[in-house]
């Protein structure tokens, strides 16, 4: 019974977990916008631009990665 | 992490695929595939250059062609023109005989016609003076010394007075050339004398040419650069007319 | 023809869609599906250990995973063969496959140089590698049965891999506790090699090591002094500090690195095949279409974006760190 508990309180706590990943997705379509613009306004550059953007993207999605690990941590390990 | 599923001999297994995989596409695929780029861009910057050398070439075989074209043009204009005007140089030259030769004959035939008339002309001095002395002797009535009538005739005819150009006395020219025309041609003595006279009121130098025209009935007319010296009998009459008007 | 295009109205293909609907739910009416249980770790498909890794210690059994990454290898050293002889042919333009792998390689090889300069030549088969490995692998999701068929499992086997099965929240097949008992559920015989953390760990302590390997081979030992940066410290007091902070943040930022990566590809993929197992379960009729197209691109992102950040961190690696004096020395 009590381990029913601990497992339903493990799930939640990840769900939970998981909504940090909203600042990611935000951050990352913000970032995302920019490029398209910046690549809009100067296609000369999409190169650079696209490299710098899929950088940026790569960092703003590492906080998304630490929910998905603190969740996975949570549902498996703990 | 044993529930994650992270192994130490996994890690180390995927990591010595990734190696073996790593080097075998190095040697597989990357390094053909960049030296086949490597080839191509050579290949194309090898045609490029082919194609510009053969431009050049083209170019330099159109000069060529053109300058060998400009030479012939040239040359054959060159050519024409000689042509042209050796033509226009034998034309003339033709022409240049023919019509020396035209006024030769001309000017031969002038002579003769001259020659002619002077010698009809001194053919009919002798009997001129004839007819003049017995037309004198029928209208004065008497006979004049034969001699001294010949002597009046030939001083009216030719102008000279025992040996002196009468048109010559008191008068002073200067020239370099003198035409003394007579009525009648002068014979060799009465030119020579004439022609002394001349040269000397010249100044001993100049040039007399004798000419003969009947109209001026007798006597001589000198002409010396634009100065008229007239002795001639139709001179005198003429002024004779003038004053009695 | 007037006729026939009157009867065929709509196209062949689509008649051909429907008919493939309808044997599907023939199909899962008459054999509903069964979830594949879904657990972290890779499954092992032999009981004993293929061998035990010398130095550390470490059994390593035949795992789905690792029969995927084998698959996944000769598919990749079948291709490198195929343009080895391709391009030792002697053509100019390879044909075919070949043709699509130069293509590829070529795009790389150019975003690569436009990045990395100089340095390209030797970054480049690292960032060729990575891409075209993850690729495979990702791909290899899409075929049929792949995650799909495998030991209907009902044996019980002692060995640490079988018996963690999750207690799944939606009515699943496969159910285990923490107790020996392992009951009924599919162990697939290939699974998506990204779904290992294992596989993902190791492409990014490769990464991250090369990154700093190239990074000594371009600056020498100076490159070091971007993570202990001690020049500034006494001179400028408050701004050495902050200097120094800096510097171990980088070193912070360096193993951070290995744990994004590794992440970064395990997180999409094994959502990706989760997601599979869910839809495929929920709708077994034509939906999961849909997201193996979905799946399709990620795999190919979650690619290029891995081989690209490897790249973009070996290019910066090899400048110098924003020092005032470190321009000229190289």
């Amino acid at each position: 019974m009590e381990g029913d508990f601990v497992q339903g309180a493990k799930m939640i706590g990840a769900g939970l977990a998981m909504i940090g990943t909203i600042g990611a997705g935000a951050g990352i379509g913000i970032v995302v916008s920019g490029a398209v613009q910046a690549m809009g306004r100067n296609p000369d550059f999409s190169g650079t631009i696209q490299t710098n953007m899929i950088l940026g993207i790569a960092f703003a999605e590492a906080v998304a990665i630490y929910c998905l690990v603190v969740a996975l941590l949570l549902l498996f390990a703990v | 992490m044993e529930a994650l599923g992270l192994n130490l001999g996994y890690v180390l297994v995927q990591i010595f695929n990734f190696a073996i995989l790593f080097v075998v596409l190095r040697v597989w695929v990357y390094k053909p595939i960049l030296g086949l780029l490597e080839r191509r861009r050579e290949a194309i910057a090898k045609g490029l250059e082919d194609a510009r050398i053969a431009a050049e070439a083209r170019e330099n075989a159109e000069k060529e062609a053109e300058k060998l074209l400009n030479e012939a043009r040239s040359k054959a204009a060159a050519e024409t023109r000689e042509v042209t005007q050796r033509a226009e140089q034998q034309a003339k030259e033709i022409r240049a005989a023919a019509e020396a030769t035209a006024s030769k004959a001309r000017e031969a035939a002038l002579a003769e016609v001259e020659t002619e008339r002077a010698r009809i002309l001194s053919d009919l001095r002798g009997q001129v003076a004839a007819l003049a002395v017995a037309a004198a002797q029928k209208l004065i009535g008497e006979a004049l010394d034969a001699k001294k009538q010949k002597a009046l005739i030939d001083e009216f005819f030719s102008g000279v007075k025992a040996g002196k150009v009468t048109v010559l006395e008191g008068t002073e020219v200067s020239g370099a050339a003198a035409v003394v025309t007579s009525a009648l041609p002068l014979n060799k003595e009465e030119q020579d004398a004439v022609q002394k006279q001349v040269l000397q009121s010249l100044g001993g130098k100049g040039e007399v040419t004798f000419r003969v025209d009947p109209n001026i009935l007798g006597g001589l007319v000198v002409r010396v650069g634009d100065k008229v010296l007239d002795g001639s009998v139709s001179g005198q009459l003429g002024a004779l007319r003038q004053s009695m008007r | 023809m007037e006729q026939s295009r009157k009867w065929w109205r709509f196209g062949v293909n689509r008649w051909f869609v429907l008919l493939f609907i309808v044997l599907n739910v023939i199909a899962v009416s008459a054999y509903p599906p069964l979830r594949p249980h879904i657990q972290l770790p890779a499954e092992a498909l032999t009981e004993q250990p293929l061998f035990i890794f010398p130095l550390v210690n470490a059994p390593v059994y035949l795992t789905n995973t690792l029969v995927a990454t084998l698959i996944g290898d000769i598919l990749l050293l079948l291709i490198g063969f195929g343009v080895w002889r391709a391009v030792g042919s002697g053509q100019m333009v390879p044909r075919g496959l070949s043709g699509a792998v130069e293509a590829f390689i070529e795009v790389l090889y150019n975003l690569t140089e436009s990045t990395a300069g100089k340095w390209a030549k030797r970054i480049f088969p690292y960032f060729a590698t990575i891409t075209l490995l993850v690729l495979v692998l990702n791909w290899m999701e899409l075929i049929p049965g792949v995650d799909s068929i495998g030991f209907f499992n009902e044996r019980h086997i002692e060995n640490p891999f079988e018996c963690s099965f999750v207690q799944l929240p939606l009515g699943a097949v496969g159910i285990t506790g923490a107790s020996n008992e392992c009951v009924k559920g599919v162990i697939p015989f290939v699974r998506a090699t990204a779904t290992d953390l294992n596989f993902t760990l190791a492409l990014a302590l490769i990464a991250v090591v090369m990154v700093q390997v190239i990074g000594v081979r371009a600056q020498g030992l100076s490159y070091f002094s971007k993570f202990l940066n001690v020049k500034t410290f006494f001179t400028k007091p408050v701004f050495g500090v902050i200097d120094f902070g800096v510097g171990i943040l980088e070193l912070v930022s360096e193993f951070s690195k290995i744990f994004s990566f590794a992440f970064r590809l395990f997180g999409n993929i094994f959502a990706g095949s989760v997601l599979l197992f869910v839809i495929g379960t929920l709708v077994p009729v034509f939906a999961q279409s849909g997201v193996l197209m979905l799946e399709f691109f990620v795999g190919a992102i979650q690619a290029v974006v891995f081989g690209l950040l490897t790249m973009t961190f070996m290019a910066q690696a090899t400048q110098s760190h924003g020092g005032e004096g470190h321009e000229e020395s190289h």
